[in-house]
């Protein structure tokens, strides 16, 4: 092939997207001719150039803008409601009387919305197709922010993502799983009994129970061996007596776990 | 950044977290100005702050982010138009002892590139270095998916000459060509 030819095809050989045959063609090619192996050896090369790192004081500067963005926001807002009569009628709106009217006009405002948009027609497919993508991309979102500050180094960053799966009232299976790897495996305590306390809240879910259950075996924290035997007492588990009584056979047991051990025994049975 | 949109400061946090480095990266190698791409990267997370309502749930976040990211490198090109230079301090500070030959390569490579008119560095930094599919270039510059090949292959090209120049010691060390060109940016409705 001439050269003119392989350069058409040399960028998706760079992407590595070329179809079957064709990057030995290219290889064939640039094994021979020195212009087209020294635009791969280029492009190659490029690799050699350092990842740059902002420095530290860049996260605060962004915090500082962030901040100074809010206060502006806030600041205009508040100028927007002009002298007194409106500074009155805020001051009125927030007072417990005003907080009763305010709250009654709501539910007015409601219940009469409730009727008039439950009563009409259902909306439209592309509407409905519109809510569904952004509610898909919403979760998706927000599951590949939990699952990625899962796996950070920081503690605190993983303590920060454990929270963050918190505000669902469902947990996807994906960042489920990661949560109990993390109770099982994570190297903090405190990101651990984290992990533990927003599983708590899916015991009803299997998999969650499961991997629960069959942390207590293989934790070595007496904090959250603790709060694993009380989970387990709360949840009532039918397998919570015998596991505990293997437990309880566990040698060098920190006492305070063994003692909290004997104790839930006694109220399971 | 959905949440974004709708007005949540927190996560732009987690945005912020997830692009500054890729988009510092972008801007270094573009500009080769440190502080310069310090800003820029500020620049463009305050845009994404105040033109979020333009972003389209749906459509691809990165191709948005990236097109705020040209466009605020455009506009402070056109307030502040300026030559660029290379500066030494962009080659990684420390380098191994070994590796002279490599810190010698990685420096002529640098410049060669930062010789190149701004339209194909762009192009080569985007593909090369930015992850994004050359699909995603194409729509953020507005243009065919085989004229994006063509154009990184015409970059590879002129790349290779610059740094066969540098090498053989042709061009004088604080030759930079690059008056830099503002390329006009495809916006996304909004002025951002």
């Amino acid at each position: 092939m001439r050269c003119e030819e392989i350069g058409e095809l040399l960028p998706d050989y760079f992407e590595g997207s070329l179809k079957a045959g064709q990057d030995s063609l290219v290889e064939e090619h640039i094994a021979q001719c020195a212009d087209c192996r020294e635009e791969v050896v280029i492009w190659k090369k490029l690799s050699l150039l350092p990842v740059e790192r902002l420095g530290a004081g860049s996260r605060e500067r962004f915090e500082a803008m962030l901040s100074a963005y809010q206060t502006g926001r806030s600041d205009k807002a508040s100028a927007g409601f002009g002298p007194s009569k409106r500074g009155l009628l805020w001051s009125w709106l927030r007072s417990p009387v005003g907080a009763l009217a305010w709250s009654a006009a709501l539910l007015v405002i409601g219940v009469f919305a409730g009727n008039y948009f439950g009563n009409r027609p259902t909306h439209s497919s592309a509407n409905q197709d519109e809510i569904a993508t952004m509610h898909t991309e919403l979760a998706n979102m927000k599951q590949m922010v939990v699952l990625s500050m899962l796996q950070q180094q920081s503690a605190g960053e993983r303590l920060q993502g454990v929270s963050y799966s918190r505000r669902e009232d469902q947990l996807d299976p994906q960042v489920m799983s990661a949560l109990v790897h993390t109770l099982r495996y994570d190297g903090s305590v405190d990101v651990r009994l984290a992990a533990l306390d927003a599983l708590s809240r899916h015991g009803a879910q299997p998999q969650v129970h499961k991997g629960v259950v069959d942390a207590l075996q293989e934790q070595q924290s007496p904090l959250v061996q603790v709060a694993l035997i009380d989970l387990m007492l709360e949840w009532r588990d039918p397998d919570a007596a015998q596991r505990l009584r293997d437990f309880v056979q566990t040698p060098n047991l920190n006492p305070a776990v063994r003692q909290r051990a004997d104790w839930a025994l006694s109220r399971l049975n | 950044m959905l949440e974004v949109r709708n007005g949540t400061g927190e996560t732009l946090g987690v945005l912020f977290d997830r692009y500054h480095a890729p988009l510092y990266n972008f801007y270094t190698k573009l500009t080769g100005d440190r502080t310069l791409s310090d800003d820029l990267v500020q620049e463009v997370f305050l845009r994404i702050l105040k033109y979020r309502q333009s972003y389209e749930p749906g459509t691809p976040f990165r191709a948005w982010i990236y097109q705020i990211a040209r466009n605020a490198r455009v506009d402070h090109y056109r307030k502040t138009p300026r030559h660029i230079t290379f500066e030494a301090e962009m080659v990684a500070p420390v380098m191994p002892k070994d590796s002279a030959q490599q810190s010698e390569e990685t420096e002529l490579l640098h410049r060669a590139l930062l010789q190149m008119p701004e339209e194909k560095r762009e192009i080569l930094v985007l593909s090369r270095f930015q992850e994004l599919k050359y699909e995603e270039i194409a729509r953020l510059l507005g243009c065919e998916l085989g004229t994006v090949k063509t154009r990184i292959h015409r970059a590879i090209q002129e790349l290779r000459q610059n740094f066969k120049q540098l090498e053989r010691g042709l061009a004088p060390r604080d030759a930079g060509p690059a008056v830099v060109k503002t390329i006009p940016p495809r916006r996304f409705g909004n002025e951002m």
